[in-house]
């Protein structure tokens, strides 16, 4: 990550820092209760604001020699004491699981179902996944709140992933200011979950242009006929030798429509590595999308793996995982 | 989203115009008029845009109003004070943020001033009654505190609440008790309010007007038994420039020094305590020659007490007096109290008549107290007015005067005479209430005597009680004839309950000056020290509570896992249908009861299926749903199931 700022570079040393003390304390876990040493509180800004105002009350009822000052300020001070309580019994108690594999496609918001439940009330609070490898994680990360006052809920949180992979589940943080936003309550929870991000179908341009001509089309045209520009992973022996001569700065190779045009019903990833390879995996995606779409069974090939013909949703999701994972 | 949603509740907004509505009346003594008027108008105009449901004010046109608020409330900080300019641009701030009110965080920021608005208020008022008032602003104000932060469709969970309240009252009060007390760090600007009680000058009038105010001037409690009321002469103030008609407080007085008179009389016979009220003035009461006192308060070598800053709010000060009159301080003093004023050609003609009758100074004032005894003086509240030789028109003509008209014609007659006197404005008697052991000096208590000279000491001569003696023995009531006593007691006040509410009123009031406002370092280390004494005790008690606590909840919660299997699902039915399933046969399952039922009452055929439905969702397959859908739909069919049961009962 080239362009990251001072600040963002030193939030990433502090998580990183944080993360290794976390996963002492609290290992990822299937379903996780919020107990008393996983949950940290501290005054927020507002509570801090608090302090000063006691602060000032207790000056100037010193000052004028004022007990009614003192007893509200002593009052404020109680209050704010007792609020560390009030804050903990809010978020304490919740048990957090995390069911189901979360999927999605890279480059898109990735949403995570996240189960909560506890038997008593819990209100306002706030979740959301760290991710601070995510550059634009502050304009991508939204804040979910939860108001629990049945016994179960569910919260969708979001879930950034730019690269095609199987991730473990990134840590939750889930916040409460609830009863005066004095102290913030919080706990960063890891769950024994993953989640899946795919090759997107859309993001490349190109791709798009070459899915967009029709299957039979496409049979009809000689492989070798369309040209484009060499980009790092394609493979040399498509490389057009005798315009390389010529125009050495620009070295083009033969577009291939692999084999897998002439088996509709096979989606094939030939060996290729970078990104090249992304780009034949983003087409395969899309491929798998249309033929799931069509009804018709379609099978995978993988340089590594061969999925057999089949079709229905878990189908596809196999696919995809093992394009992910590709 | 939720931010907007939540400003945009109206009592939310209602509330907090309300708080300010009442800081502004709480305050209202910190403000001129027109300061009122700008606040009541801001604040009427942020009312009708809440129920006219308009947008706030844009924030561009607030600012700009308030800075020229602001500027003026500047331009008036000489004749307001600091500590009132102060209060005025908090409020102004406050509404302002009112009136432009957009954002979750600006809430929070009035939510701030509003409590230190309210802490605010307690420089100006430690009244009870008032100060119940302005904890009840700040419960609202805390109130919508809590609202900021809580989802809007949550309502107040009072068992958590209740919860709360018993951790922090002990907290609060324990932190009131024990925590450390500081004395104050520096020099602060004081309130600019009108005093009250006696004044520098002493006019014909001005104790008349003195005695129709019924509010407390101060408390006493006594370390021995009440002394006779012949001897509860407070002494406040010394009269020494006459002008012909008017006494004044001598300047030297007025600057007097702060130095505490060295102890040399060791006679302290009697030892007090004295909570006065605030009165913004330095001058303080005492009796006869005060010896000693705490450290609060300064005792000036003509043996007045005086505080070093006007007092702004209740004081409390210990005093031990003797009871000997108090000595003459200097020669100069003697001559100030000589100095006669022209004019009272009559009186000067009646002072040298009875300076040659009686050449010693004590006969001549037991002859001037005889004189006003035998011949026929009035005492009265209301005397007629007098001419330009005020001492003439009153001694030889009216006869009819107040406490000050006797004193100040006494004073005249002994200067003319020869012997040194001067007036004393103070305080006499006071309302004694033996259940709670203490002594009420009110306003209406007010009085003025005669100190002259005698063998180096001043003597107290009281020539109110020659003409009334029921004035000193008793009270002002008593020595007044009925018609005047109306005075004193306008209206309402002479209702015998409101009398007695009034009554217990003050005496609670009393509790909470000692207890509340009159709490300083020495209590609490007297605290402190009992606390150590007792430790043994407390400590026993303590453990004894808890280990009772504990006990009981161990009890609670054997016999509550003991008998407590029945499912959830099966107790709500039986809450709310109890009495219909008593007629089951014991070996008949809930659900076919209700089955059963539904065939023999068709008219409750569905409510039932449903019932019995969920009830077997929620009982076997032990859904939480379905549970709390068998819970709604039991308490919206309530009417429905009573009449089964009748029905049930009937057949």
């Amino acid at each position: 990550m080239p362009n990251l700022t001072l600040k963002q570079r030193l939030y990433q040393r502090y998580w990183q820092l944080l993360s290794r003390y976390l996963d002492k304390r609290q290992p990822a876990a299937d379903k996780v209760r919020l107990v008393q040493k996983l949950i940290f509180i501290l005054p927020t800004r507002y509570g801090w604001w608090f302090v000063l105002l006691i602060t000032l009350l207790y000056l100037l009822g010193t000052n004028y020699q004022n007990n009614l000052i003192l007893l509200l300020c002593y009052l404020l001070l109680s209050v704010f004491l007792v609020n560390i309580v009030l804050a903990y019994q809010n978020i304490s108690g919740l048990t957090l699981q995390c069911k189901q594999a979360a999927e999605g496609f890279a480059g898109e918001a990735t949403t995570a179902a996240v189960n909560l439940s506890d038997d008593k009330k819990h209100l306002m609070l706030n979740m959301h996944f760290v991710q601070p490898d995510n550059t634009n994680d502050s304009d991508t990360r939204q804040n979910e709140t939860v108001l629990l006052s049945q016994p179960a809920t569910t919260a969708t949180l979001n879930l950034n992933g730019t690269k095609r992979g199987k991730y473990a589940l990134p840590r939750i943080k889930i916040t409460s200011q609830y009863p005066f936003g004095l102290w913030r309550a919080w706990s960063y929870i890891a769950l024994a979950q993953h989640y899946w991000v795919y090759p997107n179908p859309d993001a490349d341009k190109s791709a798009v242009n070459i899915s967009s001509v029709d299957a039979s089309q496409q049979a009809k045209t000689d492989a070798g006929e369309t040209l484009s520009p060499y980009r790092a992973g394609d493979s040399v022996r498509h490389m057009v030798w005798k315009r390389l001569a010529r125009d050495p700065a620009n070295p083009v190779v033969r577009q291939q429509y692999f084999s897998a045009q002439a088996e509709p019903s096979w989606v094939v990833v030939p060996p290729l590595s970078g990104d090249a390879l992304e780009r034949a995996l983003r087409y395969a995606c899309r491929q798998l999308l249309q033929l799931e779409q069509s009804g018709s069974s379609y099978g995978l090939k993988l340089p590594a793996l061969t999925l057999p013909q089949a079709k229905g949703p878990q189908h596809l999701q196999r696919c995809l995982q093992e394009l992910a994972l590709c | 989203m939720l931010t907007q949603q939540m400003l945009q509740q109206k009592n939310l907004l209602l509330s907090w115009a309300a708080i300010q509505f009442s800081l502004l009346l709480l305050l209202q003594q910190a403000f001129a008029g027109w300061v009122i008027a700008i606040f009541a108008l801001l604040l009427l105009y942020r009312l009708l845009s809440v129920f006219r449901a308009k947008a706030a004010i844009s924030l561009k046109l607030v600012n700009v109003l308030a800075g020229i608020i602001a500027i003026t409330f500047f331009l008036q900080l000489q004749q307001a004070g600091v500590l009132h300019f102060m209060l005025q641009i908090l409020l102004l701030a406050a509404t302002a943020r009112l009136l432009a009110l957009q954002h979750l965080y600006e809430a929070r920021q009035l939510v701030w001033v509003h409590y230190f608005l309210i802490a605010c208020c307690f420089i100006l008022h430690q009244d009870m009654l008032i100060a119940v008032f302005i904890l009840l602003v700040f419960a609202v104000n805390l109130y919508s505190h809590y609202r900021l932060f809580s989802p809007s469709v949550s309502q107040v969970n009072w068992s958590q609440t209740g919860r709360s309240l018993l951790i922090i009252l002990p907290l609060w009060l324990a932190m009131f008790l024990l925590f450390p007390r500081l004395p104050p760090f520096w020099q602060i600007p004081n309130a600019n309010i009108a005093s009250t009680g006696l004044s520098d000058t002493l006019d014909p009038g001005s104790i008349e007007q003195l005695v129709q105010d019924d509010s407390l001037a101060f408390r006493v409690e006594f370390d021995g038994a009440l002394p006779p009321r012949q001897q509860l002469y407070w002494r406040a103030r010394l009269y020494e420039d006459f002008d012909g008609r008017r006494w004044q407080v001598n300047a030297l007085r007025q600057n007097a020094s702060r130095q505490r008179a060295a102890d040399t009389a060791t006679d302290s016979s009697l030892s007090y305590r004295i909570i006065a009220e605030a009165s913004q003035q330095t001058g303080l009461f005492a009796l006869a020659t005060p010896v000693s006192s705490s450290s609060n308060v300064f005792i000036s070598p003509s043996g007045l007490l005086s505080s070093n800053k006007p007092v702004s709010q209740r004081l409390s000060y210990q005093v031990s007096s003797s009871l000997a009159p108090v000595t003459l301080v200097a020669e100069q003093e003697q001559l100030l109290n000589l100095r006669t004023a022209p004019g009272n050609p009559q009186t000067q003609q009646f002072a040298y008549q009875l300076k040659q009758q009686y050449p010693q100074s004590h006969d001549l004032v037991q002859a001037l107290a005889e004189h006003f005894r035998q011949q026929p003086f009035y005492y009265s509240l209301t005397p007629p007015p007098l001419g330009s030789n005020s001492i003439d028109a009153f001694l030889f003509d009216s006869r009819t005067g107040f406490c000050s008209h006797y004193a100040s014609a006494s004073a005249v007659i002994l200067r003319h005479a020869g012997i040194a006197a001067r007036v004393v404005g103070g305080y006499q008697g006071g309302n004694w209430h033996p259940q709670q052991g203490y002594l009420a000096v009110r306003q209406r208590e007010a009085h003025a005597w005669v100190e002259y000279l005698h063998n180096g000491v001043w003597q107290p001569f009281d020539p109110t009680a020659a003409v009334a003696p029921e004035r000193i023995l008793d009270s002002l009531d008593s020595a007044l004839p009925e018609a005047q006593r109306a005075l004193l007691d306008p209206g309402w006040r002479q209702l015998a309950i409101l009398q007695n509410v009034r009554q217990q009123l003050m005496h609670l009031d009393y509790y909470w000056s000692v207890w509340v406002l009159g709490f300083d370092d020495t209590s609490q280390r007297q605290l402190w020290r009992n606390l150590y004494r007792h430790l043994p005790a407390i400590a026993y008690s303590v453990a004894a509570l808890f280990s009772i606590i504990i006990v009981l909840l161990l009890y609670y919660r054997l016999t509550q896992s003991g008998t407590d299997n029945t499912p959830q699902a099966t107790k709500q039915l039986y809450r709310y249908m109890g009495k219909a399933l008593a007629t089951k046969p014991p070996s008949l399952p809930v659900s076919a009861f209700l089955l059963q039922c539904a065939k023999r009452y068709p008219a409750h055929d569905v409510c039932l299926k449903q019932l019995t439905a969920l009830y077997e969702q929620a009982l076997y397959k032990e859904d939480a749903e379905a549970l709390n859908q068998l819970k709604q739909l039991l308490k919206c069919h309530k009417a429905e199931l009573g009449r089964l049961r009748r029905a049930i009962k009937n057949a």
